[in-house]
């Protein structure tokens, strides 16, 4: 039973960062942009939230905002490649990660953030509704953040589905053409959807620093880009099965290290491996039930350029 | 470090390859000029900062500059300008930092027989080329003595990066040494997978903290265990450097001290008497290769003695792996009156009773 406790209470601080980045990259993608710099938004942001908190103080909520702030200001370099330049998406997207690994160890050293911990955000106590047993640590005793990611979602699933501009959002992911000719402008709804999934994967990587390490090392965001992109595939551009896969993730994030406390025999490999095992599962699954083709947004990877033939 | 991987093997395979003897005579030509290559950042906090603190306590010993480049990635086309470029400067003791460094020295010793090439946990050796690395399980063993001492539940965790040789022995003197103070001390070991990841450090160390267990003990390469350890109020112990800089709940710290071999090195080197080995150069405490930083506040004034007493026999070379040792399933591993070789402690693959572990 405290096993259990113990473990569902901290899948949402794993599932937090997954979350919001696949939530990023999906209206960003909607939008029919490929975004293979999940890994390089995230570790910009995650420096970014971490140096706010060294160097500029203890505010963590700022911290996080500015980390979204920062990816998207990688974002608008990204923007102007693939939207403006019409550039390769898949080459961009790349570039995007070496850059960010590169750029965020020369600033993250040359500012002196390297190992510097700091205390970051704490969770939320509800007082007698955290105490509460069972339900109470696990509902209510998570940072404000999880919270604010429930939120977005609700928000971010009515704008896509129930308003004007969402419709336009998803129209220009499959047929910019359309759009055009209605009078959308494809390149500003792009470069739109760019910087604000840009802005949350950068919140992705501030969370990953200001909530859940609370210190900055170089790579902190260890792959988990690559996994917000397979999530994104996982949940094929649908916000509930991200939710899903995000949750999924952070359930089996917060069983490894808890299976090893208690000191389950199991080889360490292959727990490592179970996520990304579950992954391919359900890819497989979601294959074979057939229905990717009208869940992929059809012009995704492909640049817009008015009358041209495809 | 996770480049140390394979290292158990290949010293293994080393053990039993021939190289020539080395011969005693000056090698490099005129006064010696070290410099550094470090292949991650110089300030991680943990082994490549080590090394440049060592380098900044031979400057002042020897009253030398020694330069040093940073972020040199593990693989040949990226190591070799570097070496070349401080050899072309007149530079003729090259120090690396990494595991990865190993061939491309190998090949560049070859190249520069005039140049002396030291490579801390390398796996190459020649004339002109030695390796080093600690017998970390001696500082570890030390720690988990203080980990056992303060120590209320018994219960210890450790966080550890991948389970192979240079892992698995310190979790064992930690597990060893605790056992000294508190015969029914356990040691419960969690593997990150990674030597630099503080998501899933602090996830571990969480984790173990809501298991009872009240000191951390860890070999990874950041501080996180000990970021933890202070916010859950417990305590820890650290790997690499003094971690009592990132927490005050590090009570005790197994810290390389480099410098107090590299500084006699450098001077054989210069007046000719320096040797390599075929092995490299594995090294104890009393050779200067680890040492503990110990102890903190909670660590009593007897157990301090008794550590020290500790660290005092391990100098005058009691072996911490001396039989009659069993691991955890009872199978003998060391006889009784016998002491474990190098290489099986390279190759390491086994726990002592009283570390749980995957």
């Amino acid at each position: 039973m405290d096993f259990l406790v113990f473990w569902l209470s901290n899948v949402p601080s794993f599932a937090a960062p997954f979350a919001l980045g696949v939530l990023g990259m999906i209206i960003c993608e909607r939008s029919g942009v490929l975004n293979l710099g999940a890994e390089g938004f995230v570790l910009v942001g995650a420096m970014s939230g971490a140096g706010v908190l060294i160097s500029l103080g203890d505010y963590p909520l700022s911290a996080i905002i500015i980390a979204g702030a920062s990816a998207s200001a990688l974002g608008l370099l990204f923007g102007f490649l693939v939207v403006l330049l019409r550039v390769n998406q898949v080459i961009a997207g790349l570039i995007m990660v070496f850059l960010a690994q590169g750029l965020t160890s020369l600033i993250s050293r040359n500012m002196g953030w390297v190992n510097k911990p700091f205390s970051g955000l704490g969770r939320i106590d509800f007082g007698f509704l955290t105490d509460i047993p069972f339900l109470g640590p696990v509902i209510f005793g998570q940072d404000i953040i999880v919270y604010i990611t429930i939120l977005l979602y609700i928000l971010s699933f009515y704008f896509i589905y129930r308003t004007n501009i969402g419709l336009r959002l998803r129209a220009v992911g499959e047929n910019p053409d359309a759009v055009d000719a209605a009078g959308g402008n494809v390149i500003l709804l792009r470069f739109m959807a760019i910087l604000i999934g840009a802005f949350f994967l950068g919140v992705a990587g501030g969370y990953l620093t200001v909530v859940v390490a609370k210190i900055w090392v170089d790579g902190i965001s260890g792959g988990r880009g690559w996994i917000i992109i397979a999530l994104v595939i996982f949940a094929r551009w649908q916000l509930w099965r991200s939710i899903i896969g995000a949750v999924l993730f952070g359930c089996i994030e917060a069983l490894i290290p808890r299976l090893a406390a208690v000191g389950v025999q199991l080889p360490q490999y292959f727990i490592l491996m179970l996520p990304y095992v579950v992954t391919i599962l359900v890819m497989i699954w979601s294959n074979l039930k057939g229905n990717n083709k009208q869940d992929t947004p059809l012009a995704l990877g492909r640049p817009y350029l008015r009358e041209e033939r495809h | 470090m996770n480049k140390l991987l394979t290292t158990s093997l290949l010293i293994i395979i080393g053990l039993f390859s021939i190289t020539k003897a080395a011969v005693a005579e000056q090698i490099i030509k005129g006064d010696p000029k070290p410099a550094m290559i470090i292949f991650s950042q110089k300030n991680d906090g943990g082994w490549s900062q080590a090394l440049d603190e060592a380098r900044l306590k031979v400057e002042a010993d020897l009253g030398i500059s020694i330069p040093v480049v940073e972020n040199v990635p593990e693989n040949a086309a990226a190591v070799k300008p570097a070496v070349e470029l401080f050899i072309d400067r007149g530079h003729n003791i090259i120090i690396g930092s990494a595991f990865g460094y190993s061939d491309a020295f190998k090949e560049l010793a070859e190249k520069h027989p005039d140049v002396v090439f030291l490579n801390p946990a390398g796996t190459t050796n020649a004339d002109n080329l030695m390796s080093f690395y600690g017998r970390t399980y001696e500082s570890q063993y030390l720690c988990g003595m203080a980990a056992g001492a303060i120590s209320k539940s018994g219960k210890l965790g450790f966080v550890a990066a991948n389970p192979f040789g240079l892992v698995n022995w310190t979790v064992n003197a930690y597990a060893m040494g605790a056992q000294q103070m508190n015969p029914d001390a356990t040691v419960t070991v969690i593997f990150t997978g990674a030597w630099n990841d503080p998501v899933k450090e602090r996830a571990a160390t969480e984790a173990l903290t809501e298991q009872g267990i009240d000191v951390i003990g860890q070999h990874v390469d950041t501080p996180t265990p000990q970021i933890v350890s202070e916010e859950k109020d417990i305590y820890s112990t650290g790997h690499h450097r003094d971690l009592s800089e990132f927490s005050a709940a590090t009570q005790c710290s197994s810290v390389w001290v480099w410098e107090r071999f590299l500084t006699p090195e450098i001077k054989k080197i210069a007046d000719g008497t320096w040797e390599s080995s075929q092995w490299g150069a594995f090294l104890s405490i009393s050779q200067g290769g680890t040492d503990i930083a110990c102890c903190g506040d909670a660590v009593s004034d007897t157990d301090k003695s008794k550590i020290m007493k500790a660290r005092d026999e391990i100098m005058a070379g009691k072996h911490v792996f001396a039989g009659p040792l069993k691991d955890a399933s009872g199978t003998v591993r060391v006889k009784e009156g016998d002491v474990l070789g190098d290489g099986d402690l390279w190759g390491m693959d086994w726990f002592v009773d009283g570390v749980i572990s995957q």
